[in-house]
């Protein structure tokens, strides 16, 4: 038998947790509101999406890029035997991420690595910032 | 002196227990523990006496001059305590990490393996 007892007498732990439950950073907002969890971040050039998905290869994985969204698919299987525990999520997941820049859609680039998804956006020439020259006259 | 800069350290991170997966199959029980993030260098596993302790730090690529629009998820450590009981065979557990699950395979002892007994017919 293999019984995790972390939840019962590992109080010490527990007491920690408590006290960082201050201390946690405040800009994650919404930690496991929803499956995958992603962040997104955006320089000038790009949009990064990362995403959490351990134990799945890029390949059984659909990335769908809309105009203006960009959809995140997977299944996540069962394995067989005796389940004692079981708290890592099953089944099918999905998620949308809406885009409200144009992006370059030949050049979308996405690897995984360690269960990390990475999807860099690139945006569109049109949607660059550009510096607006002033004439004086 | 190190100690204080250690507990600094890691009382940084947020701590969490990571979702764990026990499976038992004929040949022993098979742990699965989602670690995204974590390298191979940043997991320790520690086996004193019944305890098995899981521990790992995930650290995500960090990029430079970024506009955070939506966070869900950061750097962090993950922990977690697992008692075992003696039907485990001790010097054959197989840890491996792929694709940022971590698979622990805990044999079962000789002893307490299912065996089919033949019956002999007269």
């Amino acid at each position: 038998m293999v019984i995790d007892f972390s939840a019962f007498y590992d109080l010490p732990r527990q007491i920690d947790r408590f006290f960082d439950e201050f201390w946690k950073p405040n800009v994650i907002s919404q930690r496991r509101a929803s499956y995958p969890p992603v962040n997104i971040t955006e320089d000038q050039t790009n949009i990064y999406v990362d995403a959490e998905i351990p134990g799945m290869d890029i390949d059984d994985l659909e990335i769908i890029l809309t105009e203006g969204s960009l959809v995140i698919k997977g299944n996540r299987k069962a394995d067989n035997g005796n389940y004692y525990r079981q708290e890592r999520p099953v089944g099918v997941f999905q998620r949308i991420i809406n885009l409200n820049v144009p992006i370059d859609a030949d050049k979308v680039k996405a690897k995984m690595k360690n269960g990390l998804l990475e999807i860099v956006l690139p945006k569109t020439d049109e949607a660059k910032p550009k510096k607006i020259s002033i004439e004086a006259e | 002196m190190t100690q204080e800069v250690t507990k600094k350290e890691t009382s940084t991170l947020p701590r969490f227990a990571p979702n764990t997966d026990i499976i038992e199959r004929e040949n022993g029980f098979y742990i699965y523990m989602d670690l995204p993030g974590v390298s191979k260098d940043n997991l320790k596993i520690d086996l004193k006496e019944n305890e098995l302790q899981i521990s790992g730090k995930a650290f995500y690529p960090k990029r430079e001059n970024v506009n955070n629009i939506h966070l869900e998820f950061g750097d962090g450590e993950y922990v977690r305590n697992f008692t075992i009981s003696d039907i485990v065979d001790r010097q054959n557990i197989k840890a491996t990490l792929k694709k940022g699950v971590l698979e622990l395979f805990l044999p079962k002892a000789e002893k307490a393996r299912p065996r089919k007994i033949e019956i002999q017919a007269e």
